[in-house]
């Protein structure tokens, strides 16, 4: 570790005489000219645009009139929090929309609970399927990655046929569900979608990490009689870990901001069932007569909190005593 | 589990290709309005040639982009505009995609253009936020008149007896019906003249819920129920959209006796027969009567040429006639630089000339008065219904600020009733609770 320390970014308008110091100052001024183009579009279209949403996440805000500044009223409506505001006697009703916490919020959770652990666990059985040597290893391996490389879009248009009441799901198990129709099934419907369609990214992370564990480690344990099953317990998985942790955060940002497939396949219905956080943002900034654009971006900020508490908790869990988590 | 397999394959692959050749389902009508394939306009090179004035007004003229071919006649007819206008530059920018969403941002930047289209369901937002040019003045300057434009339209756009619009076109909804299946069930075809009680009773002649035939489509859909409760006496909203009226006891009745079609099974949603859209099921003739409005007759033209089917105006219930009016408008923005050429660009939009070739290109219907007796409603029975519908006592799709949220609500309220069998009156209670939340909110 320690030649890394040279290694360090030279002091860009720290003056120097040694040649090698005026060297790598004009080494580090090259690469300040390289980033020029990708840094104005990252100010201007991400570090501006979340600084202007966060004030307007303080306004009320329909797009036809200027912004207009009310504090905290918009998380208040959002989270429907009395206490959040100070309100006198002679205040209004209180106004709110409940639809963040009684549908789109639980909807979310439930989703993130229920397609991370199964895409997760799903993907690992394929890879350590697709680390064996089996007959046309590849052409599985290519099938199985397919859906993640076609249009969400597209996918979800044919998963709509595919769950139709008359399609093909329903006439190869005898079923008469009506699937994206009813608010019993609709969600899952979509989670089921989404597991097809990520499983096969998350595979190959996995079997990229799969084959980064040393053979000697395997060899080591083969010699100390481990069967199968221990070598897997107490070898692959622990190894793994940091590709856990990679492929669980990514799946838990993922899943906290689904929004395509819902916005193709059911626009958030039926009966808000298939309401997520990101598609009532949309819904508030967009879809409303009236738009709510202030209180969209204030349910933004909120998302954004929640996914990174999620993150920081998942992170603790895997990590687990911090043994392997340094890698 | 191998057999199994051996099917399945082979059904996935014939499902796709049978999935292919199907039209896709279409969840919001209202979009489909224009997309009409008629007889190509022939492309005509003119080449005019015109003194060059000292100074020319530039106007930009935005609306969606319903079809290439009616862009092109849109077009074609600001070309000739120009040819008889030098002075003024109309530069048409179309949008695609999300039309309110790009308008919304474009307003929020100032750079909207001068003249665009108005949705009647999304006026009154611009109306109050003072987006668009009062155009009294204007009109009577370019001697338009409101007298010349189909009363229930112009009102539509007009508010405290000032009008920000011009209307476009418009469309209102038929009960389309299939003449076979009538025939087949061997009872009377609809008439103007029918009621609530003809409705049913034809419906419960029509249906074959073995064979997945039904009488009537019944949607939760709130671009077609209104029409109930206006023909039970009711109303949606209050006049000054101030409340709601769907918990009333006219609107709760009139959903009672929508609702009771499916109940009955004599009735059913596009959903029950694996559709999107009831103008689908129609088409496979599933559905012997639908309520559609203009945009179902090039549809059915182009999906399903063999259908043999009629158009009535709605059936009258125990008040009336009611039907929904869904009209779009030219108007001008507050921050146009040339609102006079703006007016003119307008009034050659929507005169008599320019409807014309719009309406026999099959496209949409006129809004002025003097077209109900032209030769194309004449020669076009089921376009004709269509239009008749604006003269009868039809109520503009309008329910103020809050209008996305009404529907929304009215769909829910719907879908409560048919998916998890809620009392009708407990239904519509909780949606117009939802609905009275929703306007504090935007107060």
């Amino acid at each position: 570790m320690a030649q890394t320390v040279s290694t360090r970014p030279a002091g860009l308008f720290r003056r120097g005489n040694n040649p090698e110091k005026r060297k790598k100052r004009s080494e580090a001024l090259t690469a300040y000219v390289f980033l020029l183009p990708y840094l104005f579009i990252f100010l201007t279209f991400t570090v501006f645009s979340i600084g202007y949403a966060f004030y307007l996440s303080f306004t009320r805000y329909n797009l036809l009139r200027p912004p207009e500044w009310w504090g905290l009223e918009g998380y208040r409506r959002v989270l429907c929090l009395e206490s959040l505001l100070p309100r006198g006697e002679d205040a209004p009703p209180l106004v709110c929309d409940d639809l963040f916490i009684k549908k789109a919020l639980p909807n979310t959770v439930k989703y993130t609970l229920i397609v991370v652990p199964t895409q997760t666990v799903l993907s690992l059985i394929l890879a350590f399927a697709m680390d064996q040597k089996l007959r046309f290893r590849r052409l599985f391996r290519t099938i199985y990655y397919l859906p993640s490389v076609t249009s969400s879009v597209v996918i979800s248009l044919i998963f709509v046929w595919l769950f139709s009441p008359l399609g093909i799901v329903n006439q190869i198990f005898h079923l008469n569900i009506n699937w994206l129709n009813d608010p019993r099934y609709a969600f899952y419907t979509i989670m089921i979608l989404n597991v097809f369609t990520t499983s096969g990214t998350l595979m190959l992370i996995f079997l990229a990490g799969l084959q980064d564990i040393p053979t000697a480690i395997y060899e080591a344990a083969s010699i100390d009689g481990a069967n199968k099953f221990q070598t897997l317990r107490y070898i692959t998985i622990p190894m793994l870990r940091p590709v856990v942790f990679f492929v669980v955060t990514v799946g838990l940002i993922g899943c906290f901001q689904v929004f395509d497939q819902i916005y193709v396949m059911t626009s958030g219905g039926p009966l808000d069932s298939t309401t997520t956080v990101a598609y009532l943002i949309y819904k508030w900034a967009f879809r409303d007569t009236t738009v709510k654009m202030g209180q969209a971006a204030a349910l933004s900020f909120i998302l954004a909190l929640i996914i990174l508490v999620f993150t920081l908790i998942q992170r603790r869990i895997i990590e687990g005593s911090g043994s392997v988590g340094s890698a | 589990m191998k057999t199994l397999l051996k099917w399945f394959v082979p059904l996935m692959v014939l499902s796709l290709l049978l999935a292919a050749c199907q039209p896709a389902a279409t969840p919001t009508p209202e979009k489909v309005i224009e997309t009409v394939t008629v007889e190509k306009e022939k492309e005509v090179v003119k080449t005019v040639e015109v003194e060059k004035p000292a100074e020319r007004a530039v106007v930009r003229l935005s609306g969606w982009a319903a079809s290439p071919e009616e862009t092109a006649l849109l077009q074609s007819i600001l070309l000739d505009f120009t040819v008889e206008n030098p002075d003024i530059v109309v530069k048409y920018e179309p949008i695609t995609g999300d039309y309110w969403q790009q308008l919304k941002t474009s307003i929020a930047s100032g750079v909207e253009p001068d003249v665009f289209y108005m949705d009647i369901f999304q006026f009154p937002a611009f109306v109050r936020d003072e987006v668009l040019l009062p155009i009294d003045d204007l009109m009577a300057k370019e001697g338009v008149k409101r007298e010349d434009f189909i009363p229930s339209l112009i009102d539509a756009f007009s508010e405290g007896g000032v009008t920000y619009g011009i209307p476009k076109d418009f469309n209102t909804l038929g009960l389309f019906y299939n003449k076979d299946l009538f025939a087949q069930a061997g009872i009377a075809e609809p008439t103007d003249d029918w009621t609530w009680d003809d409705l049913k009773a034809a419906a419960e002649a029509l249906s074959n819920p073995a064979n997945n035939i039904y009488g009537l489509g019944v949607p939760a859909d709130p671009g077609r129920f209104p029409i109930f409760v206006f023909q039970n006496g009711g109303a949606i909203m209050t006049e000054d959209y101030s409340d709601t009226l769907l918990d009333s006891p006219a609107a709760i009745e009139a959903a009672t006796f929508y609702t009771d079609f499916r109940k009955n099974q004599i009735g059913a949603i596009p959903a029950d027969v694996g559709e999107g859209w009831q103008g689908t099921v129609f088409g496979k003739g599933q559905f012997a009567m639908v309520y559609e409005g203009g945009w179902l007759i090039p549809y059915l033209k182009q999906q399903f040429p063999n259908i043999n089917y009629g158009v009535v105006t709605p059936p009258a219930g125990p008040k009336g006639e009611g039907n929904l009016i869904f009209t779009v408008a030219y108007v001008i923005s507050r921050n146009s630089k040339n609102p006079e050429a703006a007016m003119r660009v307008i009034n050659y939009l929507t005169s008599e000339k320019a409807q014309t070739k719009v309406l026999e290109s099959g496209f949409a219907l006129p809004t002025r008065l003097s077209l109900q007796n032209s030769e194309y409603l004449k020669t076009n029975p089921a376009s004709n219904a269509i239009f008749r519908g604006a003269l009868q006592g039809a109520r503009p799709f309008v329910w103020g600020l809050v209008g996305s949220d009404v529907n929304e609500q009215m769909g829910k309220a719907l879908e409560r009733i048919y998916l998890e069998n809620q009392a009708v009156d407990a239904s519509l209670k909780q949606a117009a609770q939802v609905i009275r939340q929703k306007i504090a909110e935007v107060k």
